[in-house]
């Protein structure tokens, strides 16, 4: 977003002159911060680049806690890149190596299982304030999972979305039987092939770096991402359709390393409590304009017709994924099928069914 | 810390070490040093992470192909073939090899696999007609880099993303020219060559012999028109292509030709997995080296540095260009693409400087980068492949460096020779 | 015959190629995705690839290195050199062993496995330090080769390697690649 390149050259200013200590800044101290906080300096890594959602994310949290802190406290965010993949990244955290971490659920190795559920197509409801409402105020999510993650090292401080996950394709698919025989090509896992075999497709494995010429010379017929994702790859370019299907939503978590977060100071625990609070309505905001941003980008460049499902079609892929909702209640490994209920109970209160 | 590190490296260097040795010990020392709390396994996890990007795959499946098809008579019978045509002619093989390299760089986009699919047949030759071997090795190195510059190329789809709204054909298309115009300088400058040591000329083949070379070449022009018909008709990915090149290498030499027995194939492959092991134990090493300095936050504190506030389109141009350049002299390029790019492209863009533009700039100099000592990673491969020091094989790379410098700088001052296919 | 370390070698990379091929007419030829384990398992062998090749490469003197000052100096100054050279390389090779099996028991204790086959990711580094460990070991053996008395009027690059500076005379061979 280029409306945030001011901030980015704030922030980015201030970090240079701090790299030298590290991470060991802590013990420092030669200046007493203003007001009750000591001075400290945190990273908060993150699996997007420069001025994708997550990114920024980072960049306003460091903003404000900077200013709630009267500057003792200093956030360097940190793009995707420089330290390595994202199951590396979720490690660094672990370790304590990094002290926050913007991060999608299912990059823990399968250390937390349950992290799957929101990979589940359909299971949240499409309207996106009511998704919203529920990463902000599951207990499933925000006190059983938190614990699940936490016994790893990762406290999960928020979860939300970056919006959703679209389907782009060379042939138009507007309901479940459409898929059949096509090529998919998603993070590859066992639940990932059961959801598109309910649909009657084959996922296939592929390098990312090979995608965007896979997708051009037809190797594999479809993939899914977020919109502004899909534009900010360019896969429109390559593919005649992008449905917006609300199959899925793609969620973040923001996160802490547990054993830092818990020995913080009660009012340094209360800043960044609140901080990340507050985001919650910023973050959805933000999301939106890049998304809405992304889609107009591809209706710009014009040679990707988006089709967007409407209610009935919504409930006829629905109905084809009930099976694969079964199987993962059932049959995936290690997942809690009570964590499972419970946000589906938790859900259908918010949709009203 | 960067002294530090890169005293050590250089010393070691200098002394003879393996290369693995300062591209590992450097980032441990780094780590013991300034983050003596931090445990040591993220660094470890790097090791792997470094090797495991499935592009990476085609560059053991390409030497193994390469390595059956000179064990046998596939690659034997394209050289004699391509030399009925060109033997004659002054630098015919030297041209031949820039356009192969081109060709094949167009189909596969990585470097390294060029360097070993078309360098292991091509400097058997150029040796035969009287090249220095370290003439024959800066070409291949050298010439393989264009593969970077024409689509399809991983480098620039790594670009399009890290710069956000650019579009990857956009950058397909802008490459074109550049790339055309290293392959033009490569080939005038080895005519020249040619004429200048009065490299030696073969005779002239008849007709006859054309065909008779061409009969026997058969089978094996069946390998260039799988693959790349593969690939355009989109059968399977580059990395795939190199697989299929392995299925075909086999079915011409052991059921066809049956110059190679299914037992001789393990030996093949043990000699295939000692190179891929020598490059990669580097890319591994690499990695570590990578993270360190990231973790630090070196890349972003010297480029932020050295930008100041408001600099013009021109200043910012040459800066991304010496960033990339000397970056992908010691780091793999995709990695320093993912992590430079990010923080150029905003204030390049502020200045005024088309992103496509930018982006056929970065990947130029990524290209180069890797083929520029002390690190490039070209030569780490070419050195392994040949079986040559490493000296050897860069003695000859000024000629080509100097070249790729001063279209480097062509291409800063003249956007258009990136820009005027994509006008519209 | 083959010794162990060579088969895993000659294996991986043989296995890499049936996992990739193996894909490619799954995929065109089915259209099925039923080697949706092919990326997983080539990452698998090349990791082995990389690190049990490390001591093959070591005894055949085949790791890269900048030799411009060495290449020029007298046989005496070489060896002294290459011993130098190969037991401090042993002693970072197993600095790494005991690094790298710290990160196996880390990789182990967290207990991930992988996305496709979701087997433990433990079994994949494991390869690391035992690959490391038998470079030092074969460093070593680098080492004192060049106290022996074969060595008397000849430096080792490794044990399998006549350094090819005492070699010039004799027109060396391009490709000495075993095959
Ligand atoms: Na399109
Ligand atoms: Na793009």
């Amino acid at each position: 977003g280029g409306g945030d390149g001011d901030e980015s050259e704030d922030t980015g200013s201030e970090d240079s002159g701090s790299e030298e200590e590290s991470d060991s800044g802590s013990g420092e101290g030669s200046e007493e911060a203003s007001g009750d906080f000591e001075s400290d300096q945190w990273r908060m890594v993150t699996e997007e680049l420069q001025g994708e959602v997550q990114f920024v994310y980072a960049q306003e949290f460091a903003k404000r806690i900077e200013e709630k802190t009267g500057g003792a406290i200093t956030v360097e965010a940190l793009e995707y890149g420089a330290l390595g993949s994202e199951t590396d990244q979720a490690q660094l955290l672990q370790q304590g190596g990094v002290e926050l971490a913007v991060m999608s659920p299912g990059f823990t190795g399968g250390q937390v299982p349950d992290g799957q559920i929101f990979s589940m197509h359909y299971l949240f409801p499409t309207d996106q304030e009511q998704i919203h409402q529920i990463l902000k105020d599951s207990e499933a999510l925000n006190t059983d999972l938190r614990k699940k993650y936490e016994e790893h090292s990762i406290t999960p401080l928020a979860y939300w979305s970056e919006g959703q996950m679209a389907w782009t394709s060379n042939t138009a698919i507007k309901s479940p039987s459409d898929w059949e025989g096509l090529n998919v090509r998603v993070q590859e896992s066992p639940l990932m092939r059961e959801s598109y075999d309910a649909y009657g497709a084959t996922v296939q494995s592929l390098s990312w770096g090979e995608l965007y010429t896979a997708l051009d010379r037809e190797t594999v017929d479809a993939q899914e991402n977020p919109i502004f994702f899909i534009e900010s790859a360019s896969f429109n370019e390559v593919q005649d359709y992008m449905m917006i299907s609300g199959h899925n939503n793609y969620v973040a978590m923001t996160t802490a390393n547990t054993e830092w977060y818990n020995g913080l100071d009660d009012n340094v625990k209360a800043v960044v409590d609140e901080t990340v609070k507050e985001l919650q309505d910023w973050v959805f905001d933000e999301q939106k304009k890049q998304n809405e941003a992304g889609l107009q980008a591809i209706k710009d460049e014009g040679s990707t017709e988006v089709i967007e499902f409407d209610e009935d079609q919504i409930a006829e892929f629905r109905e084809a994924i009930q099976p694969v909702h079964e199987y993962y209640r059932e049959e995936v490994e290690g997942i809690d099928p009570e964590l499972f209920d419970k946000l589906k109970g938790e859900i259908e209160e918010v949709t009203g069914e | 810390m960067l002294a530090t590190l890169l005293s050590i490296m250089i010393i070691l260097l200098l002394l003879n070490f393996p290369m693995m040795i300062p591209l590992i010990l450097a980032p441990v020392v780094i780590m013991l040093i300034y983050n003596p709390n931090l445990s040591m396994d993220i660094l470890m996890k790097q090791l792997m992470t470094g090797i495991e990007s499935p592009v990476l795959l085609c560059v053991p499946l390409f030497i193994f192909a390469a390595d059956i098809m000179t064990a046998g008579k596939t690659s034997q019978r394209l050289l004699d073939f391509v030399g009925s045509f060109v033997g004659h002619i002054r630098g015919g093989y030297a041209v031949t090899t820039a356009a192969a390299c081109t060709m094949f760089g167009a189909i596969s986009g990585s470097t390294q696999a060029t360097v070993v699919a078309i360098g292991r047949p091509m400097r058997e030759r150029l040796l035969k007609m009287g090249y220095k071997d370290s003439q024959a090795m800066a070409l291949i190195v050298n010439a393989s880099d264009v593969a970077l510059l024409i689509p399809p190329s991983v480098g620039m789809i790594i670009y399009a993303l890290a710069a956000g709204s650019v579009s990857v054909g956009d950058l397909f298309i802008a490459g074109i020219i550049p790339g055309v115009i290293v392959f033009l300088a490569f080939a005038i400058y080895n005519i020249i060559h040619a004429k200048v040591k009065n490299i030696p000329l073969g005779e002239k083949a008849s007709w006859k012999e054309r065909f008779v070379h061409f009969r026997k070449a058969l089978l094996p022009l069946g390998f260039p028109i799988i693959i790349v018909g593969g690939i355009y008709t989109g059968i399977f990915t580059p990395v795939e292509a190199s697989g299929i090149s392995v299925l075909y290498a086999i079915i011409l030499e052991v059921l066809i030709f049956k110059t190679i027995k299914w037992r001789e194939l393990p030996g093949i492959s043990l000699s295939t997995g000692l190179v891929t092991s020598a490059v990669f134990i580097l890319v591994a090493g690499g990695q570590l080296f990578t993270w360190v300095i990231g973790f630090a936050g070196i890349p972003r504190m010297i480029t932020e540095a050295v930008l100041g506030t408001d600099p013009s389109a021109l200043f910012v141009l040459l800066m991304v260009s010496v960033f990339f350049f000397v970056g992908c002299m010691f780091v793999d390029p995709i990695v320093v693409i993912l992590v430079l790019t990010p923080i150029f492209a905003p204030a390049a863009e502020a200045a005024g400087v088309d992103l496509i533009h930018l982006g056929i700039i970065v990947t130029f100099q990524a290209a180069l980068g890797s083929a520029t000592p002390p690190f490039g990673v070209d030569i780490f491969t070419a050195s392994a492949v040949f079986n040559k020091p490493y000296l050897e094989v860069i003695k000859s790379t000024p000629p080509y460096i100097v070249m790729l410098i001063a279209i480097g700088l062509l291409l800063v001052f003249f956007p258009e020779l990136s820009l005027v296919l994509i006008q519209d | 015959m083959m010794r162990l370390e060579e088969f895993i070698l000659s294996f991986s990379i043989i296995l890499i190629s049936i996992m990739i091929v193996g894909n490619v007419i799954a995929r065109e030829v089915f259209n099925s995705g039923a080697f949706y384990f092919a990326y997983e398992v080539s990452k698998f062998a090349i990791i082995i690839a990389t690190f049990m090749g490390i001591a093959y490469a070591a005894r055949k003197g085949r790791h890269i290195s900048m030799s411009a000052f060495y290449d020029f100096a007298p046989m005496k100054v070489r060896k002294v050199m290459m011993i130098v050279i190969n037991a401090v390389t042993a002693i970072v090779m197993f600095v790494m062993a005991y690094y790298t099996y710290n990160f196996v028991l880390f990789e182990y204790n967290t207990g991930a496995i992988t996305t496709s086959l979701e087997v433990p990711r433990y079994l994949m580094a494991v390869f690391i330090p035992i690959g490391f460990l038998t470079a030092g070991i074969q460093y070593i053996r680098n080492t004192i080769v060049n106290f022996t008395a074969k060595a008397k009027d000849k430096v080792y690059l490794g044990i399998d390697a006549v350094d090819y500076n005492d070699q010039r005379e004799k027109d060396l061979k391009m490709e000495d690649i075993s095959i």
